[in-house]
C-alpha cells in the first residue's frame, strides 16, 4: 500500500512580498485517508488550491498519479474531485440540474452514475428541489456526490463535515472510509476539528504558518490501546533514531531533546536493553497517552489565528 | 466538440433557468404588444388601398391632413411630411402597400437598443456571477481549458443576443399581422433618405437597420464580457457598459474637434454613416478605416477578458 497517489514537492506560494506557503513536501498513498490540519490562516485552503490548478505554484510541483499539475492540467484535474471550501453550487437549479451540470464537462458519466452517486450520498428525495433551499449539510452531500461523479483516485475535500448532525457527519465518515478501503481512493481532508479528522484518517499533516508542522500515524493509535506513545531523552539522538528503527521498525520524531515514537509497552524494556548495549545514555523514559489533540496544541500552541 | 456543445448547452440552461431572463423576454413582449396597440388606436394608419381608389384616398388623405395642420400648428411637420410623401406616390404612379406587420417590425428596430440592453446584462453576469456564487471554483476544476470554458461563456453570450433578436422580429411580426395584417410578401415604402425621397424595400430596410444596430450590441456586449471577466464584478460591468452606450455619441460630439476623435470606439460603431451618401461624422473618416478600428477595440477586449481569465488566481474572497 505505499503507490504514491500524489505527491507534493516544495510547494511554494508568494502573494504580493508575502510567502504564504513555505515549501510544503508530502506524498499521499493510494487508498488513504490523510488529514490536513492546522489553524485558520495556515495555507490549508491555499494549499488545497494549488493542488487542484484554481492557483498558480510560485514555485515547486504537484504531481497527481504521476501527471504535473503545471504542464498537465488535463490528465491532472481528471483523477481529481474535489470541494474547495464550501459547497458551493447554482442556487437557481435543482441538485439534478446541477448534477447534470457538471457531468456534462467530463465526458463518459451516464445516467446511472449519476443515480448511483446520489444514492451514495442519500440525496434522491432532494434531487428535484432547488438547492438554494438546500440546508448546509445537504449541500455537504450534492458536493461530495459531484466530486464522486467521474469516478475519481483522489478526493478531496475541505472541511467536509462542516454543517453536518452528527448522525450526518458518522455517514460521511463511513463512506470516506469505505471509498478509501473498498475502491482504493485517495482522500484527503482538510479541518480544524481534530476530533474528527482522528477517526477517520490514517495519517494527519499539521500544517502552520504554511509550514508542515508534522506527520503522524494516527490509526493504529486508535486501534491498540497496548500501542504506548512513548517519550524519551537520550543522547546521542541520531544514533538513537537509527537504532529504533533497524531494530524496531519505528521512525521517531525529534521533540525539543525527546523522542517521540509508539511502541507497545511490553517492547520497551527490550528497547532500553538495545540502547545501553549501543552506548546511548538514557536520561528519561516517559508515557505520554495524549490524544491527537494534545499534540496539535503542544506543536502549533493555544492561540495561533493569525 | 460535442464537449464544446456541451459546455455551451450548460450556460444557456444556467441563463435561461433563472426567472430573470423570463422576465426580461415577457418585458420584450409587453412593450411590443403595447407599441403596437398604440399604433393601431391613436396613429391614423391606413392600412391598404384599394387598386381602383388609392389615388383618390391618397387625395382625400393629403386635404384631410393640411386641414389639420391649419387648426393644430404643432402638427406641421409630421403632417407636411406624411404628404409629401403621400406625393411622392401619386407624382410615380405607385400604389401604396400600406401598413402592416412588415412595418411595425422595421418601426421596432428602435427595440434593439433594449436587445442589447438585456445582453449587456447577461454578458455582465456570465463571468463574474460564477465568482459571485463561488461556483466557478468547480467550475474550473474540472479537465477542460480556461480558454474553452471563457469561449464557451462568450458564445453563449452571442446566441442569447441571437435568440432575443429572432425573438423580437418573430414577435413583432405576429403582433403586427394580428392588428395591422400583412401587406404582401415583399412590401415597398417611401422613405426620407440623403437625397430625398426614395422607395425601398421594406425587406431590405429591416436586414439593413437591424444589421447596423447589431454592431454597437456587440461591442457593448464584448465590452462587458470583458469587464465581467476583469474585475469578475457584474454590477460594474453592467452599469459601465449601459453609461457608455448612452453616452457614446455625445462623447464623440463632446470631442468632435479633436484630432483623435475619431479613434474613439462610438465615433466608428455606426456604419450608416457610410451608406447611401450620407456623410461620415468626422472627416475623412471612411468604411475601412471604421471597419479596422472596431476589429481593434473587438480583439482588445477579447484579449484583456482571456488575459485575466486564464491568468489570474482564483483565490479566496
Amino acid at each position: 500500500m505505499s503507490e504514491v497517489a500524489m505527491e507534493l514537492i516544495d510547494v511554494r506560494k508568494t502573494i504580493g512580498k508575502k510567502e504564504i506557503i513555505k515549501g510544503l513536501s508530502f506524498t499521499i498513498e493510494k487508498g488513504e485517508v490523510f488529514g490536513f490540519i492546522g489553524p485558520n490562516g495556515a495555507g490549508k485552503t491555499t494549499t488545497i488550491r494549488m493542488m487542484v490548478g484554481l492557483m498558480k505554484l510560485t514555485d515547486g510541483d504537484v504531481l497527481i498519479q504521476g501527471n504535473s499539475i503545471k504542464s498537465n492540467y488535463k490528465e491532472a484535474v481528471r483523477e481529481v474531485g474535489a470541494i474547495v471550501e464550501n459547497p458551493e453550487m447554482y442556487p437557481f437549479m435543482t441538485g439534478a440540474q446541477n448534477l447534470a451540470h457538471y457531468a456534462r464537462m467530463i465526458p463518459g458519466i451516464t445516467k446511472e452514475r449519476i443515480n448511483e452517486v446520489v444514492a451514495i450520498v442519500g440525496l434522491e428525495k432532494a434531487m428535484k428541489e432547488k438547492v438554494g433551499r438546500y440546508s448546509l449539510g445537504m449541500r455537504q452531500r450534492l458536493g461530495i456526490a459531484q466530486a464522486l461523479l467521474h469516478n475519481p483516485s483522489i478526493l478531496i475535500l475541505d472541511e467536509p463535515t462542516n454543517g453536518l448532525d452528527p448522525a450526518g457527519i458518522r455517514e460521511i465518515r463511513r463512506y470516506i472510509r469505505k471509498l478509501a478501503e473498498e475502491k482504493n481512493v485517495s482522500v484527503i481532508i482538510s479541518s480544524h476539528l481534530l476530533s474528527e479528522i482522528e477517526l477517520m484518517c490514517d495519517r494527519i499533516g499539521i500544517i502552520q504558518n504554511g509550514e508542515l508542522v508534522a506527520i503522524q500515524q494516527v490509526h493504529d493509535n486508535v486501534e491498540t490501546d497496548n500501542l504506548m506513545q512513548v517519550e524519551m531523552e537520550v543522547s546521542p539522538r541520531d544514533k538513537a533514531i537509527e537504532l529504533l528503527k533497524d531494530h524496531h521498525k519505528i521512525d521517531a520524531t525529534e521533540m525539543g531533546s525527546k523522542l517521540l515514537f509508539q511502541l507497545e509497552k511490553e517492547n520497551i524494556p527490550t528497547l532500553i536493553k538495545t540502547f545501553v548495549k549501543h552506548d546511548i545514555s538514557v536520561y528519561q523514559v516517559g508515557i505520554t497517552k495524549a490524544s491527537l489533540e494534545d499534540k496539535f496544541f503542544d506543536l502549533i500552541g493555544e492561540n495561533t489565528i493569525e | 466538440m460535442s464537449n464544446f456543445f456541451k459546455l455551451i448547452s450548460n450556460e444557456l440552461t444556467k441563463i435561461f433557468v433563472v426567472k430573470s431572463t423570463w422576465i426580461m423576454y415577457i418585458l420584450l413582449a409587453v412593450i411590443i404588444i403595447g407599441v403596437g396597440i398604440l399604433n393601431n388606436t391613436v396613429g391614423d394608419i391606413e392600412k391598404s388601398y384599394e387598386a381602383d381608389t388609392w389615388r383618390t384616398e391618397l387625395e382625400e388623405e393629403n386635404a384631410r391632413l393640411t386641414q389639420e395642420m391649419e387648426d393644430e400648428s404643432y402638427l406641421e411637420s409630421y403632417n407636411s411630411m406624411v404628404i409629401e410623401e403621400n406625393n411622392y406616390y401619386l407624382e410615380n404612379d405607385i400604389q401604396p402597400s400600406g401598413y402592416g406587420a412588415w412595418h411595425f417590425i422595421l418601426e421596432n428596430q428602435m427595440l434593439l437598443s433594449l436587445v442589447s440592453l438585456l445582453t449587456i446584462i447577461v454578458a455582465a453576469g456570465i463571468v463574474a456571477n460564477e465568482f459571485r456564487w463561488g461556483t466557478i471554483k468547480l467550475l474550473l476544476i474540472r479537465p477542460i481549458s480556461r480558454t474553452k470554458i471563457l469561449i464557451s461563456k462568450y458564445v453563449s453570450v452571442l446566441l442569447f443576443a441571437l435568440f432575443t433578436l429572432i425573438f423580437v422580429l418573430i414577435f413583432s411580426g405576429i403582433v403586427g399581422a394580428i392588428l395591422f395584417g400583412v401587406e404582401g410578401m415583399n412590401p415597398y415604402t417611401v422613405l426620407e433618405k440623403s437625397g430625398g425621397l426614395e422607395f425601398v424595400s421594406v425587406i431590405g430596410e429591416i436586414i439593413s437597420g437591424y444589421g447596423y444596430q447589431m454592431i454597437i450590441l456587440v461591442m457593448m456586449a464584448t465590452f462587458a464580457f470583458m469587464i465581467s471577466s476583469v474585475f469578475r464584478n457584474s454590477a460594474l460591468a453592467i452599469g459601465l457598459a449601459i453609461f457608455l452606450m448612452f453616452v457614446g455619441n455625445q462623447i464623440v460630439f463632446f470631442f468632435a474637434e479633436r484630432s483623435w476623435a475619431k479613434y474613439i470606439l462610438f465615433a466608428n460603431t455606426d456604419l450608416s454613416q457610410y451608406a447611401d451618401g450620407n456623410t461620415p461624422w468626422i472627416e475623412g473618416m471612411t468604411l475601412g478605416f471604421s471597419i479596422t478600428m472596431l476589429l481593434i477595440y473587438y480583439i482588445v477586449f477579447m484579449l484583456l477578458a482571456w488575459i485575466f481569465f486564464t491568468k489570474r488566481d482564483v483565490a479566496g474572497n
